[in-house]
């Protein structure tokens, strides 16, 4: 709006005669971009804060009052843009916290003298029984006291495959149930459960990160009542009001006022470009610095999508094919979230399943059993073999036990009383995550540590396959956090890279969280200060040194500001520095740090190479980010 | 939500703060309620941390912040 009116202006000063449509036109721009100043310079000095607002206030009524419109809106309209950056930012953080809660579960269904009651999740009692049905949200803390089931744990541990319960099994408020029926002893309830922790720990370091002072404020601190008071005794001592007010307007530092926000926009959108989005400055400066980077195993270094690893024939009458298509048919009628990878395996290998079986059982821990064809097909665990009374099952378990440890979840399979095959799936490690860790080291990062909730085997199979430098398994997202402070604690800026809602406390802890965009939850993407678009790993090593560019460029463009007011001010005091020349000098420095800040924007050499990427990129909504080619 | 002996610790979160001077327009509406021995406002979270008398109505707490030109509720989580 303001540049629009500040557009105007100078074309009426280009057209017309008379200048006076172009004075309005900039007095206008100045007060449109100036008032909201002028508030937040009023509100500042309520709470006995002296901001470079006041002096951006004060200077731009004092130039109107001269009659230079032009740096009036000039100043003011460079500054409304300086701060519509931090406001974008808050406003992220906002919206983080919604999607936390909104994970939150509502109601509870209560057993109380023998009958199901309906209460809010806050109001159930410690100790007291709640049913867990399939698709419901667990609403506590507890233990499991009966049944058996499948939870969805990706809230709290990040997991990508429901985890099994049953009695004495640990469960989550805010996981989901994909199957089965729990009964569940409360131990935790509303603010005492993990869940909750979770969330007031990212209320906690949002707070604690609103709290530190942007450059900006400190610096204006002091140099906004020096120039005040500078340009008040220089007016007073030469009895010249034009001394002074040329002193106040001088000062007014254009060049600065810009010099940082204009480096960063640049840094900022080269960095959209390539589908970094950073949410401001501050992260920049940050991300120079990282030393350290931790990183979350689902969904990051691995694709967080199940894929069929193994095929053991156990029968020696069968073939690799015909075990898949057993699993397959057995599968087919499932719904069981590995079922789908079983059967796009059996699929993408030409032996698609026609129809459901004739009848499918779920035993919920154990696995399931289906009637296809004349056939009984069971896949699952040891478990569900002893229950069917399935002899000779040796050779299975020593199969599947060789699975477990090369970090895979192996689902035996078996035809009416005979023992077929194996099948295992795994998640994916990403192709790029190997290139990613090396490039992280060279682009000076110390030290690459990994952190899942996963167990140990999985998570040392995907460490030895990339080359993190050190795993940590089965962590809560509480021990995420620790291990964030840990590193912190033996002096390292940390970057923490994750996808999940369970990452969110380690992310907003991380002096700079990056969020996994295309894959991660919008809770992640939230919270995080860069989020990585379109699933590329190797963005990140990019992101830190296109960071440390834009920090080299912030200082260079400071320096010049700096220094042009200094010799500007040395010269209006000495005289020979008049209001018109002091004007265009200013002009000039401002447009040198703007074609500075320009350089960021070139183009570097783009290396598209990752095979994996992703059509299916999904921007968090209200934003569009322009998609690298 | 502690219960002590005579104080109860309530926390509302609110939407939309714009503006550093709506925490001392909140922490002013809500500490003139009879029973309110503390407010805080945090700004970034938009949480409203209240200690007061067991007898003031959870209610009373929102509809004050409501006065003051903001949503806010009760939090479990």
């Amino acid at each position: 709006m303001s540049g629009v009116l500040i557009v105007l202006a100078l074309l009426a000063d280009r057209l017309l005669v008379s200048s006076l449509p172009g004075d309005v036109a900039m007095v206008a721009a100045a007060v449109v971009a100036g008032a909201p100043i002028a508030v937040k310079a009023v509100n500042a000095l309520r709470a006995s804060v002296i901001g470079i607002d006041l002096l951006v206030a004060v200077a731009s009524i004092g130039a109107i009052a001269i009659g230079e419109f032009w740096e009036a809106a000039a100043v003011t309209f460079l500054f409304a843009v300086g701060h519509a950056l931090e406001t974008a930012t808050l406003n992220k953080t906002r919206s983080a916290l919604a999607a936390l809660v909104a994970v939150a579960p509502d109601g509870a269904v209560v057993l109380r003298d023998g009958v199901q009651v309906e209460v809010p999740a806050g109001q159930v009692g410690t100790g007291e029984t709640v049913l867990v049905k399939n698709g419901a949200k667990v609403p506590v803390d507890g233990v499991v006291i009966g049944g058996t089931g499948a939870l969805d744990e990706a809230s709290i541990t990040g997991e990508s495959i429901p985890v099994e319960k049953s009695a004495g099994d640990q469960v989550f408020a805010g996981t989901v149930s994909r199957g089965g029926f729990l009964r569940v002893r409360a131990t935790g309830v509303g603010s005492d459960t993990t869940l909750a922790r979770i969330i007031h720990r990212v209320e906690e370091a949002q707070d604690a990160k609103a709290e530190t002072q942007l450059f900006m404020d400190r610096f204006s601190a002091w140099y906004t009542p020096a120039i005040m008071v500078l340009a008040l005794v220089a007016g007073v001592i030469s009895g010249d009001i034009v001394l002074g007010l040329t002193l106040l307007v001088i000062g007014c530092p254009g060049a600065l006022v810009i010099s940082i926000p204009v480096s960063i926009v640049a840094g900022i959108g080269r960095a959209a470009k390539d589908g970094i989005l950073i949410k401001g400055g501050e992260y920049l400066e940050t991300s120079a610095r990282i030393s350290a980077v931790a990183v979350d195993k689902t969904g990051t270094l691995t694709r967080g999508r199940p894929q069929l690893t193994d095929v053991v024939v156990l029968d020696p009458g069968l073939d690799r094919a015909q075990v898949l298509t057993w699993a397959a048919r057995g599968e087919a009628g499932s719904e069981h979230p590995l079922a789908r990878t079983i059967l796009d395996a059996a699929t993408a290998d030409g032996l698609g399943v026609q129809g459901l079986p004739e009848h499918t059982e779920p035993f919920p821990g154990k696995g399931i059993t289906a009637t296809a064809e004349g056939h009984r097909i069971l896949i699952g665990n040891l478990a569900l073999l002893e229950q069917f009374g399935i002899a000779d099952t040796e050779a299975a378990a020593r199969t599947a036990e060789e699975l477990s440890q090369a970090g895979r979840t192996p689902m035996i399979v078996a035809v009416d009383d005979r023992v077929v095959g194996v099948v295992a799936v795994a998640d994916e490690i990403r192709r790029d995550a190997a290139r990613m860790v090396a490039e992280l080291h060279a682009a000076g990062v110390r030290k690459v540590v990994m952190l899942t909730g996963d167990a140990r085997l999985v998570a040392e199979a995907v460490g030895t396959a990339t080359g993190v430098d050190e795993v940590r398994a089965g962590l809560l997202p509480e021990d995420k956090l620790e291990a964030i402070l840990e590193l912190q604690r033996e002096g390292h800026t940390v970057a923490m890279v994750g996808d999940g809602v369970n990452d969110a406390p380690a992310l907003a802890t991380a002096d700079i969280g990056v969020a996994m965009g295309a894959a991660g939850s919008a809770v992640a993407v939230e919270t995080a200060d860069i989020a990585l678009m379109g699933d590329n790993l190797l963005r990140l090593p990019e992101a830190i040194s296109l960071a440390r560019r834009t920090v080299a460029n912030m200082r260079q463009n400071i320096t010049i500001a700096v220094t042009t007011v200094a010799f500007l001010l040395l010269g209006v005091l000495l005289g020979g520095v008049t209001m018109a020349i002091g004007m265009l000098v200013h002009e000039v420095s401002v447009l040198v740090v703007i074609v500075n800040a320009m350089r960021l924007l070139r183009a570097r050499k783009y290396r598209s190479d990752d095979p994996g990427a992703s059509a299916r990129i999904r921007p968090p909504a209200d934003r569009s980010v322009p998609q690298a080619a | 939500m502690s219960t002590t002996s005579a104080v109860t610790r309530t926390v509302l979160r609110a939407e939309g703060f714009s503006c550093p001077s709506c925490v001392a327009k909140i922490e002013k509406r809500v500490g003139q309620i009879d029973g309110v021995a503390r407010v805080k406002v945090h700004f970034a979270s938009a949480r409203i941390e209240i200690d007061h008398a067991p007898s003031v109505p959870v209610d009373d707490l929102v509809a004050a912040v409501a006065k003051a030109g903001y949503v806010a509720a009760p939090v479990t989580f």
